[in-house]
């Protein structure tokens, strides 16, 4: 199918002073491959034809249409030369001046009517191909979003953007440039050699003689155009993300002085791109040149054939035309069939991608609803992300409604999981999870998650606006998102901004402190306003004003809720109706803040300590009242 | 210093001189073939057969001929471009790594990008494309006006009545074309955002059931970059027709005039088609006439833009004087005082590190350890006369000299998407050597990375992705600090190595950086008491200043902030303990 390019075929050999080299090169193949280098398909593949076909056939109509202008107007530009041999012959043979100024006015109606169909028909290609291709990336970027959680975790994010995108594109591509027009190319250069032959047949020898080194030069200089072309692209993508990257982590090259080898790094991928284009600048110069000279050399033997036979001078007027036409569509098709190539190849993957069989939270088995009065039920549930290493073993788990569970233990215990269970984010090896009584396996997951409302650990904030982050919707009701703000204690903070509410988030909500974005995660829980909250509290220190904020707002989040906290601050966690005490994938202790106290076991020992170290808190803080006033700033 | 525009054209005129010989040769090639053709058609039809086929063999000469001055003209304007740009981002990067702190806080990351991008394509179209066509259209229109003038002046002006038209048109369309092009990119760019912050954040879409939301809000800019490219698509569909359009009157009016005087006798036949042939190779150097003008401003415009980075100062700079061949790394610090846009950070600092000692600087978030650990380096614009290494002025020594001797690990771990092994030998001239791999394994080792590195799918081969996403926090901290292991400067400075580790990690890194102390001087900036009572003196700051200073012993009995955080100290380590009970537990049980 595809053939990996670009792979170099003769390693250098690793002689002593050639390691290096050898070496460097080891590296820079590690990178080739981990960068997914641009792969050309087979130009036409059946099976993905059809598909596509799928998705232009709503088009359809518009596709015809196009088709029968080209052919239309392919008829227009090979008349045209017809008319002026006639009009020229009768010009000459009998001084007619009527016949040249019929002839001149219907030269000029052709190429007017040509012009305009050819204008319109462009345009109606252009619009079934950006709108089938916009179908598709609509259907791609929904079939995305219906893949279970799990198949991310051994995605590139990279890769799965350029499916939606760049390989859409592709396709988009091969009918903005007017593949379809291939077929009129086709039928001009029928239509143009038929012509030929029907004017003089040996005359039309001559330029056919040209054909068969024309073929093989363009075949070759075409070739050569898409490899320089895909080099290049490929270079300029690893020259701009070099130059990016040693623009944001200047500080670290200047820390090491590493400057010249920055540089160095910088040249060799600036060079290369240079290299690259300086090549594509040779082929393309060579097929730009080419058509041209090689109607002028056959221009230059049909005079010379001229001289042995005589024929009428409109035909040789004509035959002049048809040669500089003669070898456009020649060369039109040779391109055209490189982007039908990487239309394809984009095709592939993007069909590769639909054809994944991983649906999120499938309909299944479901057992009979039972004990309502849980929120939340989970009964001897197992749980791997890869089999054989168990994530959760035996999990029993029950809150009541209402009730207020806090989830503690270490890293990778098996706290968070607990919750992607509870919102069929994984599915449970075995057991029953059950959410009011019932089963998770028989909810729509549309359903089951609109139960709950999560704050995550690390705040994830969509382009858009406050708001529309809060609301987690492009049309947020402003009025609720203001309450919601104002119910957490947060509105002023967002109110200060310039455009309010309405601040724009950037990239990765870096214009906002690890503080506002855990409020706006709070805001975003309190205004979906349902019935299960799920609360991954963040282990990020923040200053003390924002902490109390954060815990003010926690306990409006929390309240008339049923709530399930995996609590990294021991202040919530006694808050908390139970506690659980989590440990590899275990619950290894239960009960309510006192009952775990007298018992004596791992969370008391957690709770003593963290308490003798609020008190020493304190006091640093009161000494540190009597520290000389400085404002202070890093 | 290429700060010019016309500096680039100069640079390289030894190109641009033959470039604009061969397009001289190239039109009067044409202007031969035009005039010969001429004679030849005139000689068949007049049954001159000998000369008509003596005088077609040299046209198809001149056609080759043409072909190869064509070919080469173009590959020495269009390479003189390329080379241009080529020099001029290296020109722009080799600025921008000699640039401090204050240009960047000036210009984005990626502003700096889109002008390295966007506005350098601009400048190399005008040196490449548009010099080209300027040169190229000139003599096109003397080649072919010295066919057509002597063929019939008149038919000539007549031909060319639509000259002015295809101008406009031509320029008209070069500008929308342009806006339409990048609102289309714009567009595109967009749409990506918001795919990849759709994947970035899956986990909540899902714990949400957003799903409907995100596909309506990616159908919005699927719906934008529809339009945005059929508005492109417009133009540069209408483009073509209406350019043709135009300039077929004008082979109208050849045709039907010429026609006319042909009748006449004041025209022969093959005077007719030079005519016709010469207007033919005139319609590309003038549609792309129309384009250059756009261009040109553009370009024009683009340089000016890229001026703001050459002829951005370096705010720190090389010093001139040397030190001896090797530096012993003492460290002084004398009434260090330093202001961020306005603010005070630091306030009278003075401290002494004397070779091989150790100095730990203990203070809270805020209290200016991470901006007093930058000036060390001259990382920010350090002032005179208050830092010295070896009794000199960091000031006056060369930037190389002092940050190979002074290495400064930063607590934001910044990862290369390289191999981890590139990462860790970072400082490394040739990093694929033998000893540079034992070293970097060693550096590794100290770091107490090396078992999570070979755990990696490809050891030390492993790809760390863009900024290190395929490592935890943690492993990216220890890699940097590898990293600073492995440059071997004369002084270390460790900016909080210890944030993102758990504790049994943090006692093995701490084991490592005292086997550095034995061969280097070491800062370490750190809240941690633990890691500062590995040190041989310890200063506390407080809001700039130094409030306290001693060894571990005395300052934890003095009653300061030390001592609180000491305690403090003591607590996390009882605490930390217990974490690596469970951390033990879970190993076993992975």
């Amino acid at each position: 199918m595809t053939t990996p390019l670009g792979s170099e075929s003769g390693t250098p050999k690793p002689t002593r002073e050639q390691r290096g080299r050898a070496e460097k090169t080891r590296t820079e193949r590690i990178l080739k491959a981990f960068h997914e280098e641009e792969r050309f398909g087979k130009a036409y593949d059946a099976r993905l034809t059809k598909r596509l076909w799928g998705y232009l056939k709503p088009y359809r109509s518009l596709l015809w249409f196009s088709l029968v202008v080209i052919l239309i107007t392919s008829v227009g530009a090979m008349v045209r030369p017809l008319i002026m041999r006639s009009a020229i012959d009768s010009v000459v043979k009998s001084g007619d001046r009527a016949a040249l100024l019929r002839g001149g006015v219907l030269l000029a109606s052709v190429l007017l009517v040509e012009q305009v169909l050819g204008l319109v028909q462009m345009y109606a290609v252009q619009v079934v191909g950006a709108r089938a291709v916009t179908d598709l990336r609509r259907e791609v970027f929904a079939f995305v979003q219906g893949l279970r959680l799990g198949f991310f975790d051994n995605q590139l994010v990279g890769r799965l953007v350029s499916r939606v995108t760049n390989d859409t594109d592709a396709i988009l591509e091969m009918f903005a440039s007017g593949a379809l027009n291939a077929v009129g190319d086709l039928a001009r250069l029928i239509g143009i050699v038929s012509l030929m032959l029907f004017l003089d047949w040996k005359l039309s020898l001559i330029a056919f003689a040209a054909v068969p080194p024309m073929g093989i030069l363009i075949v070759y200089v075409r070739r050569n155009i898409r490899e320089a072309f895909r080099a290049i692209r490929a270079k300029t993508s690893r020259m701009n993300a070099t130059m990016n990257e040693q623009v944001t982590g200047m500080t670290l090259i200047q820390a090491f002085s590493r400057q010249a080898a920055a540089a160095q790094e910088f040249d060799e991928s600036n060079t290369s791109y240079r290299d690259a284009t300086m090549s594509a600048i040779k082929w393309d110069s060579i097929q730009d040149a080419a058509i041209d000279t090689v109607a002028a050399v056959c221009l230059a033997l049909v005079i010379m054939s001229f001289g042995y036979r005589r024929v009428s001078f409109g035909t040789l007027v004509a035959f002049s035309a048809y040669l500089s036409q003669f070898f456009e569509p020649i060369s039109q098709l040779a391109q055209r069939y490189t982007l039908l190539q990487g239309a394809m190849a984009g095709a592939e993957r993007v069909f590769s991608l639909l054809d994944v069989v991983e649906p999120d939270a499938p309909p299944r088995a479901a057992k009979p609803a039972r004990n309502p009065e849980f929120a939340v039920q989970l009964e001897d549930v197992n749980f791997s992300y890869k089999p054989g290493t168990p994530v959760l073993s035996g999990i029993n788990l029950v809150a009541r409604r209402g009730e207020r569970i806090a989830l503690v233990g270490p890293t990778g215990s098996g706290k968070t999981t607990i919750t992607a269970l509870l919102l069929r984010l994984y599915e449970a090896d075995n057991g029953t999870v059950r959410v009011n009584g019932d089963d998770v396996n028989g909810l729509a997951r549309g359903e089951l998650r609109s139960r709950f409302a999560v704050v995550p650990q690390d705040v994830v904030l969509f382009p858009g606006t406050v708001a529309s982050n809060v609301a987690a919707s492009e049309e947020p009701n402003r009025e609720r998102v203001e309450d919601v703000l104002r119910r957490i204690g947060a509105l002023d903070l967002f109110a200060a901004r310039e455009r309010g509410i309405d601040t724009r988030v950037d990239e990765y909500g870096s214009n906002f402190s690890s503080g506002e974005r855990q409020l706006i995660a709070f805001a975003r829980a309190l205004y979906r306003d349902a019935q299960i909250l799920i609360l991954d509290e963040a282990t990020a220190s923040v200053d003390s004003d924002t902490e109390a904020r954060l815990q003010r707002a926690l306990e409006e989040l929390m309240r008339g809720r049923t709530a399930l906290v995996i609590a990294h601050r021991l202040s919530t966690v006694q808050k908390a109706d139970r506690i659980l005490v989590l440990r590899k994938g275990s619950v290894v202790e239960q009960g309510s803040h006192a009952e775990l106290m007298t018992q004596g076991g791992l969370y008391a020992r957690l709770h003593e300590l963290q308490f003798s170290r609020t008190e020493q808190e304190t006091a640093l803080k009161s000494a540190l009242e009597h520290a000389p006033e400085l404002a202070a700033g890093e | 210093m290429p700060v010019r525009l016309m500096g680039q054209f100069y640079r390289h005129a030894p190109r641009y001189g033959v470039g604009l010989v061969l397009l001289a040769a190239y039109q009067l090639f044409q202007w031969w073939f035009d005039t010969r053709m001429r004679s030849a058609i005139n000689f068949a039809t007049t049954g001159h057969s000998a000369q008509a086929i003596a005088l077609g063999e040299m046209l198809v000469m001149a056609a080759l001929g043409a072909f190869i001055v064509r070919v080469l003209s173009r590959v020495a304007i269009f390479n003189a471009g390329r080379i241009a740009e080529y020099e001029l981002r290296r020109e722009i990067l080799e600025r921008l790594l000699k640039l401090g702190p204050s240009f960047y806080r000036k210009m984005s990351t990626g502003e700096i990008m889109s002008r390295v991008t966007n506005d350098l394509v601009q400048v190399r179209l005008l040196l490449g494309f548009g010099i080209l066509n300027i040169i190229n259209t000139g003599f096109a229109l003397v080649s072919a006006l010295a066919v057509t003038i002597p063929i019939s002046p008149k038919l000539t002006l007549a031909s060319l009545l639509t000259l002015p038209f295809v101008l406009l048109i031509t320029r008209g369309f070069s500008k929308h074309f342009y806006t339409r092009t990048r609102d289309n990119q714009d567009a595109l760019g967009k749409m990506s955002a918001r795919v990849l912050s759709s994947i970035a954040g899956m986990r909540v879409i899902r714990s949400f059931a957003l799903e409907a939301e995100e596909i309506a809000a990616f159908e919005k800019t699927n719906q934008a970059y529809l339009e945005k490219s059929l508005a492109l698509a417009r133009l540069r569909g209408a483009l073509g027709p209406i350019l043709q359009a135009t300039m077929s009157i004008g082979v109208l009016v050849v045709f039907w005039y010429g026609g006319l005087m042909m009748l006449h006798g004041e025209l022969d036949a093959g005077g007719f088609l030079a005519f016709y042939r010469a207007l033919g190779r005139l319609t590309w150097p003038l549609i792309s006439l129309g384009f250059v003008v756009g261009l040109l401003q553009r370009g024009r415009a683009a340089f000016s833009r890229l001026t703001d980075i050459f002829s951005a100062e370096p705010d720190i700079v090389d010093g001139e004087r040397l030190l001896p061949a090797l530096a012993s790394g003492a460290l002084e610090v004398k009434h260090l005082c330093f202001a961020y846009n306005g603010r005070p950070v630091l306030d009278d600092v003075s401290f002494e590190l004397p070779a091989g000692k150790s100095l730990a600087i203990v203070g809270r978030t805020g209290s200016g350890k991470s901006s007093l650990a930058v000036l060390l380096a001259r990382l920010q614009p350090t002032p005179h006369g208050s830092v010295f290494l070896d009794g000199v002025d960091v000031c006056d020594l060369p930037l190389q000299t002092v940050r190979s001797s002074i290495g400064y690990a930063q607590q934001n771990a910044f990862l290369f998407s390289t191999t981890v092994a590139r990462n860790i030998g970072f400082s490394i001239d040739e990093p694929d050597e033998p000893e540079a791999i034992l070293r970097i394994e060693e550096a590794a080792r100290e770091a107490c990375i090396q078992d999570e590195v070979l755990d990696l799918p490809d050891g030390f081969d492993t790809v760390v992705g863009e900024r290190g996403v395929q490592l935890s926090g943690g492993q990216k901290q220890r890699v940097a600090l590898a990293a600073a292991f492995a440059s071997e400067p004369k002084v270390l400075v460790l900016d909080d190595p210890l944030s993102a580790v758990d504790a049994r990690t943090e006692r093995a890194i701490l084991a490592a950086i005292d086997r550095q102390r034995a061969r280097r001087g070491l800062i370490l900036i750190t809240h941690r008491v633990s890691a500062a009572a590995h040190c041989d003196e310890i200063i506390v700051l407080e809001k700039g200043r130094i409030v306290e200073r001693g060894t571990h012993e005395e300052l934890s009995k003095n009653g300061g902030i030390y001592a609180i955080f000491s305690e403090e100290q003591r607590i996390e380590s009882e605490l930390a303990k217990l974490g690596g009970v469970i951390a033990d537990e879970q190993r076993v049980a992975e």
